[in-house]
């Protein structure tokens, strides 16, 4: 649910990462963080690890003003992958506006790929949210490993989801992280754009929804 | 309300003590004293967190002292931060966690009402349970121990059978000697008191060898309830003749009333079934004879009739009536209201006995000085 607060025209969205245990959502997001060059950008906050491992969420948000002074905010987290933080889970998920799934495309961890998205579908509902119609991107991580799942029996066994196609990244190398981004920001938009009318009233058209929250050092490069 | 998510104000982030030493230790680094406050002041700057402006800065020597002191708060607001979200968040869970555990707590609940419910039916039926068993087990004890005293009985009956048979005849021979006697001795007075008073004796004694004679009758019946002898009876039939075997006995003085309509063949056995309606007319007889001193306003009604698929037969008398205190022991064997010597008190018990071996019903109902109505019902289809 976006937060909207008048007052301040200030919107405030909510992205969250989510998968099992160790398939790379915070990675994904310190990639972000790093190769991110939005308009505005704050600090990630990686929570109180151990041994590697989320324990409470990871959070960056990121922002755009439009020109009609909206301020409007971006807050990437991540949740913990592990079974026994499923509280934790859902109270991130509340109000929700997006979600990235991140799988493991290693075979073994297939299960939990299945078990997670699960979960998630519980959680979504659990929360009031409807999976068909939130907008969400599913990535396939860490395809930078050997004998990982083909991408084609992949897609082809996701082809009639409404996810399809698949995002294949590997966020250790910072492939398919902002790729995976801007898919589900461009389903944001959709979204969020039918409900503020961010185009006609705070000149936000999908163009700038898209590159002004996911702009990127690289790409600052590659203009130059 | 609000979420852990929120954007925390320099209210939320620090406590006015904490922003104090805060303000003490930035004037301590800068050439003029700072000041943190969450409003704008005069030469102030922003101090931004997370996108989010939590305070303005004022004071310092410099324009670069104030940026400097600025970019401390916000690094260090980076770990107040991370901690409140932390503690916000785990707050939140918990608060969820609990609200959920007490949804858990009502449902329990609930089914713990249900089950209590449940296991008071099941206690319930357990008792009730429990009250047939007691009831059976009584009923098993009673009819064992009707069982051996019939036994018993069996046994004594065949034992007194012989040698009551030869002193009652030995008895009326007697008397018969003491005719003879008469004849032969001389006319006395002191003889013939002597003799006169003789064979009032053998004629006492002869009236108690008949009553011993249908105690071990009785006793004959009683004990023979387990033999299986069933045929179609004409109940009315075996309440006549059992009528006119009263009124033998009592020499025919008794007014009986018969209403008899006609019946169904009952399947039965018949012997035992005129026994039964002997001895309840045999009670009722003595029971007016308890009870009148005028004879006449004696009166027995027996009364046959079909009910459903039972034969109803009622014998009522106008009687002494059983007192409440002996209605509980009517059954018992060898209970009796009367007089030791007048009756064996087994009428009763073999009433019941019988009209049960024939999956019938016997009900009393008795109002002293009223009389006393018997009621037998027999299903018409036998078992
Ligand atoms: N080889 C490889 N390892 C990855 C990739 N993404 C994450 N990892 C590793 O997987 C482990 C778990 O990653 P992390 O982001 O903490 O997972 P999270 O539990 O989903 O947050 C770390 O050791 C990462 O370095 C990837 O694309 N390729
Ligand atoms: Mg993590």
């Amino acid at each position: 649910m976006p937060d909207f607060q008048a007052d301040d025209n200030k919107l405030t969205l909510k992205v969250v990462f989510y998968g099992p245990a160790l398939s790379g959502k915070t990675t994904n997001l310190m990639q972000l963080h790093s190769l991110l060059n939005p308009e505005r950008k704050g600090e990630l906050m990686v929570l109180e690890t151990r041994d590697d491992r989320t324990l409470f969420f990871d959070m960056l948000p990121i922002g755009l003003r439009g020109n009609s002074g909206l301020d409007l905010r971006l807050k990437l987290y991540t949740v913990p992958g592990q079974v026994q933080h499923d509280s934790t889970r859902k109270a991130v998920l509340s109000r929700a506006d997006g979600v990235v799934f991140v799988a493991d495309s290693q075979p073994s961890q297939q299960d939990n790929n299945a078990t997670a998205f699960g979960n998630l579908e519980e959680n979504l509902e659990k929360v009031g949210l409807d999976i068909d119609t939130l907008p969400m991107v599913v990535q396939f991580n860490k395809r930078d490993i050997p004998g990982v799942v083909d991408e084609q029996e992949l897609q082809h066994r996701w082809a009639s989801t409404p996810w399809a196609p698949l995002v294949m990244a590997s966020a250790l190398q910072g492939r398919g992280v902002i790729e995976s981004f801007r898919t589900l920001l461009d389903r944001l938009y959709t979204v969020i754009n039918e409900e503020f009318t961010l185009e006609q009233q705070h000149g936000i058209s999908r163009h700038i929804f898209i590159d002004g929250l996911s702009a990127s050092h690289e790409a600052e490069h590659a203009k130059l | 309300m609000r979420s852990f998510e929120d954007d925390p104000t320099l209210q939320e982030l620090l406590s006015a003590d904490q922003l104090q030493r805060l303000n003490r230790a930035l004037s301590g680094l800068c050439k003029e004293p700072v000041t943190l406050s969450e409003h704008k002041a005069g030469d102030s700057v922003p101090v931004e967190f997370n996108l989010e402006r939590v305070g303005w800065l004022s004071g310092g020597g410099s324009r670069d002292e104030q940026l400097a002191a600025a970019e401390l708060v916000s690094f260090l607001m980076m770990f107040v931060a991370k901690y409140r979200l932390a503690a916000n968040l785990h707050h939140d869970t918990t608060e969820a966690s609990y609200a959920e555990l007490q949804r858990q707590n009502e449902a329990l609940k609930a089914s713990e009402t249900r089950f209590r419910e449940l296991s008071g039916k099941l206690q319930q039926t357990v008792d009730e349970q429990v009250d047939v068993i007691r009831q059976t087990q009584q009923e098993l004890f009673e009819s064992a121990r009707l069982r051996s005293v019939g036994q018993l009985a069996a046994g004594v009956a065949h034992e007194i059978n012989n040698p009551i048979g030869f002193i009652s005849s030995n008895l009326r021979v007697a008397r018969d000697y003491v005719e003879d006697l008469k004849e032969i001795a001389p006319d006395t007075p002191a003889n013939r008191d002597l003799l006169q008073d003789f064979q009032e004796l053998l004629t006492e004694s002869i009236d108690g060898t008949s009553r011993i004679a249908s105690i071990v009758a009785d006793l004959k019946t009683f004990s023979s309830i387990d033999q299986a002898d069933y045929s179609l009876c004409n109940v009315n039939d075996l309440l006549q003749s059992a009528v006119h075997l009263v009124q033998t006995e009592y020499s025919h003085s008794l007014q009986i009333i018969e209403r008899l309509n006609e019946l169904p063949q009952v399947s039965g056995h018949p012997s035992r079934l005129s026994q039964t309606f002997f001895n309840l007319l045999d009670n009722a007889a003595q029971a007016l004879r308890d009870e009148a001193a005028d004879d006449a306003s004696g009166r027995i009604l027996v009364q046959s009739q079909v009910q459903g698929d039972t034969v109803r037969i009622v014998i009522q008398d106008n009687g002494c009536g059983i007192p409440e205190a002996s209605r509980a022991r009517i059954f018992d064997a060898f209970f009796t209201t009367r007089p030791v010597g007048s009756g064996t008190g087994l009428g009763l018990t073999v009433a019941r006995d019988t009209v049960r071996a024939h999956n019938g019903n016997v009900t009393i109902d008795s109002h002293p000085r009223t009389g006393t109505r018997v009621t037998l019902t027999l299903p018409v289809k036998g078992s």
